[in-house]
C-alpha cells in the first residue's frame, strides 16, 4: 500500500452525553480513494469535519502529512487547509454569489491569477461536472443535484491534494452519479489526488474504492479492499452490503425489545 | 434571597462573558485589518463597497424621513416651551444643538441598528446554519476577515456620514417649522442655529456615532456567527442583535456624553 497521508488515532467525540466517535483509528493512503460507509447518523460527516479541522475532538489526534492538526495554531491550520477541498453534504454554496463567483472564490482568495485565467479555470471545472453555461445562475435557481456539482467544482478549483466528499452521489440521477464517480476516479488516477468519500451507494463504493472503511456506532468495524469487504464474515458488514433490513442490525425490533424501550424512556 | 443574588451573579457573569467575547471579536477584527492580506485587495474592496452602498446610500431615504420628522417635532415642542420665556427666537439654537450633540447620532444609530444590524445578524446566522461559514473555513478563508471586517468597516465609515445627513436634514426640518408654523424670521432662525453650534458639538457627535457603528457591527456579527442550529436560532440572534445594539448604544451614549462634556476639559 502507498504511504499514508492522513492518520487518525484514537479519535473520540461526544455531543452532550452521546458518544458519536468512539476511538477511531484510520489510515488514509496517499493518492488512493478511501470510501467511508456506515449507517445514517453513524458519525461519517462528523469524522470528515474532524479531518478538515472544523470540529475539535475530545481526545485523539489527526495527522495530515505528519502534522497534528488538532493541536495546530489557527494560522498554520489555514496553510494546511489549502491542501484540501471539501464537498459538504448540503453543498454549502454561498447563496449570495453566482455559480461563477462560488467556484472562483478560492482562486481569487488564494492565488494571484488574473481574471481571464480564473475565468478559464472556472469554465474548465464547471465543464468537468457537466454544468457549462450555468455560470450566472444563483444557487437557489439550481436543483439540488446541480448545486452538489457546483460545490464539487468549487472543492476541486484549487487542484487540492486531498478532496473530501460527503455523499457526492446523493440526490443525483444514476447517470450523473456515475459521471461523478468517474470524475473522482480520474482525479485520483491521473492527478494522484487523495479522495475520502462518504457514500451510501454500494455500487459506486465498490467501483471507485481502493479502501473501504465501515463505520458503525462510532467505531471502525472493518477496513479493507473492496474484495475483502465483499467477502467479509462480519454480519453487520454483510447486512449493509446487501441492504437488508433484517439481520445483525435490527430495524424492526422484537415486541419485547420495543416494550422495554418504551418503558425505559 | 440567595437565589436572587445567585441570579444577579450569573447574569453579571453572562454579561461579562458577552463583553469579553465581543472584545475578542473586536481584537480579531483589528488584527485582521492591520495585517491585511497581500493578495486580492480588489475582491475585498468590492465587498466593502457593496456593504457601504447597502448601509449608507440605501439607508438615506429612511434616515432623511426620521431626521426631518425629528427636527420638526423638536422645533414645535421647543417653540412652545420657549414661548413661555419669550425666547422663541432661540428655537433654532435648541434644535441645532440637541440634534448635533445627541439626537442625530442616537437616532441615526438606532435606525441603522434596526436596518443593518438585523440584516447582518440574519445574513451571517443563515450562512452559519447552511454551513457556508464552515465552507469558508475549510477553504482557508477566515470568516472574520471575509465577512465581518468589510461589514464593520463599512458601518464605521458610513454611520458618521449618515449622522451628518441626519443633522442637516433635522436642522432643515426645524427651520421649515420654525419659519412657516412658528413664524420666526428665516435669517434670524438660521443665524441663531449656527451661532449656538460650536465645532465640539459636531465632532463629539461624530465620534459617538463611530463608537455606535462599531457596537452595531460587533454585536450583530457576533450574534450572527454564534448561531447554532436552525431557523428559530437565526430569529433569536436577529432580535438579540437589535435589542443589544440599541441598549448598548443608549448606555454608551450616556457614558460618552459624561466623558466628553464633564470629564474632559472643555
Ligand atoms: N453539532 C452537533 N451537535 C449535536 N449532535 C450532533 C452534531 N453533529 C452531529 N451530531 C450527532 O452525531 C451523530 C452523527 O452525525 P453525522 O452527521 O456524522 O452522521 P452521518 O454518519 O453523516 O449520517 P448521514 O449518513 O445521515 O449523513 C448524529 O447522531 C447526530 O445527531
Ligand atoms: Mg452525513
Amino acid at each position: 500500500m502507498s504511504p499514508s497521508i492522513i492518520q487518525v488515532k484514537k479519535l473520540s467525540k461526544s455531543f452532550g452525553d452521546r458518544l458519536v466517535l468512539n476511538g477511531i483509528n484510520l489510515v488514509i493512503p496517499e493518492g488512493k480513494i478511501t470510501v467511508i460507509m456506515g449507517g445514517s447518523g453513524g458519525g461519517k460527516s462528523t469524522l470528515l469535519r474532524h479531518m478538515v479541522g472544523l470540529t475539535k475532538p475530545d481526545a485523539g489526534s489527526i495527522e495530515i502529512e505528519r502534522e497534528d492538526i488538532v493541536r495546530l495554531a489557527p494560522e498554520k491550520m489555514n496553510d494546511v487547509r489549502r491542501k484540501f477541498g471539501m464537498l459538504f453534504q448540503g453543498s454549502a454554496l454561498f447563496n449570495s454569489m453566482s455559480v461563477f463567483e462560488n467556484v472562483a472564490l478560492p482562486l481569487r482568495e488564494h492565488t494571484d491569477l488574473s481574471d481571464e485565467i480564473i475565468l478559464i479555470i472556472v469554465k474548465v471545472k464547471l465543464e468537468l461536472v457537466g454544468l457549462t453555461g450555468f455560470e450566472d445562475f444563483l444557487p437557489h435557481q439550481l436543483s439540488g443535484g446541480m448545486r452538489k456539482r457546483v460545490a464539487l467544482a468549487r472543492a476541486i478549483a484549487l487542484d487540492p491534494k486531498i478532496v473530501f466528499y460527503d455523499e457526492p452521489g446523493a440526490g443525483l440521477d444514476p447517470i450523473t452519479a456515475s459521471m461523478i464517480d468517474q470524475l473522482i476516479l480520474d482525479l485520483s488516477q491521473k492527478l494522484q489526488i487523495t479522495s475520502v468519500v462518504v457514500t451510501h451507494e454500494m455500487q459506486s463504493a465498490f467501483r471507485i474504492a481502493d479502501q473501504i472503511v465501515m463505520l458503525h456506532k462510532g467505531k471502525v468495524l472493518e477496513v479493507g479492499r473492496p474484495e475483502d469487504i465483499k467477502t467479509s464474515s462480519n454480519p453487520f458488514v454483510q447486512q449493509f452490503i446487501k441492504g437488508e433490513h433484517e439481520g445483525a442490525i435490527p430495524f424492526r425490533q422484537t415486541r419485547e425489545a420495543y416494550l422495554k424501550g418504551l418503558l425505559e424512556t | 434571597m440567595r437565589d436572587f443574588l445567585g441570579n444577579i451573579g450569573s447574569a453579571a457573569g453572562l454579561l461579562l462573558a458577552g463583553v469579553c467575547r465581543l472584545f475578542g471579536l473586536g481584537v480579531r477584527i483589528l488584527a485582521v485589518s492591520v495585517q491585511g492580506s497581500p493578495t486580492k485587495r480588489g475582491a475585498r474592496r468590492e465587498a466593502f463597497v457593496r456593504q457601504m452602498v447597502l448601509c449608507g446610500f440605501d439607508s438615506l431615504p429612511i434616515i432623511c424621513l426620521v431626521a426631518c420628522s425629528m427636527g420638526m417635532v423638536l422645533a414645535l415642542q421647543g417653540a412652545y416651551q420657549l414661548k413661555q420665556f419669550g425666547a422663541v427666537m432661540y428655537t433654532g439654537s435648541l434644535v441645532s444643538v440637541s440634534v448635533a450633540r445627541e439626537l442625530g447620532p442616537l437616532m441615526a444609530s438606532i435606525v441603522i441598528a434596526g436596518r443593518i444590524g438585523a440584516r447582518m445578524a440574519a445574513e451571517l446566522g443563515t450562512m452559519k446554519v447552511q454551513e457556508e461559514v464552515d465552507a469558508l473555513t475549510t477553504m482557508g478563508i477566515d470568516p472574520v476577515r471575509f465577512l465581518v471586517v468589510p461589514r464593520c468597516l463599512a458601518l464605521c465609515v458610513m454611520l458618521p456620514c449618515l449622522v451628518i445627513v441626519t443633522d442637516a436634514v433635522a436642522i432643515l426640518g426645524g427651520f421649515v417649522i420654525g419659519v412657516m408654523s412658528v413664524g420666526i424670521n428665516p435669517d434670524l432662525y438660521l443665524a441663531k442655529s449656527f451661532d449656538a453650534l460650536v465645532l465640539k458639538d459636531i465632532y463629539t457627535g461624530l465620534a459617538k456615532s463611530f463608537l455606535f457603528a462599531l457596537l452595531i457591527g460587533l454585536v450583530s456579527c457576533h450574534q450572527g456567527l454564534s448561531v447554532q442550529g436552525g431557523a428559530d436560532e437565526v430569529g433569536r440572534a436577529t432580535t438579540q442583535a437589535v435589542v443589544t445594539s440599541i441598549v448598548l448604544i443608549i448606555v454608551v451614549d450616556c457614558l460618552a456624553t459624561a466623558i466628553f462634556y464633564y470629564a474632559l476639559p472643555t
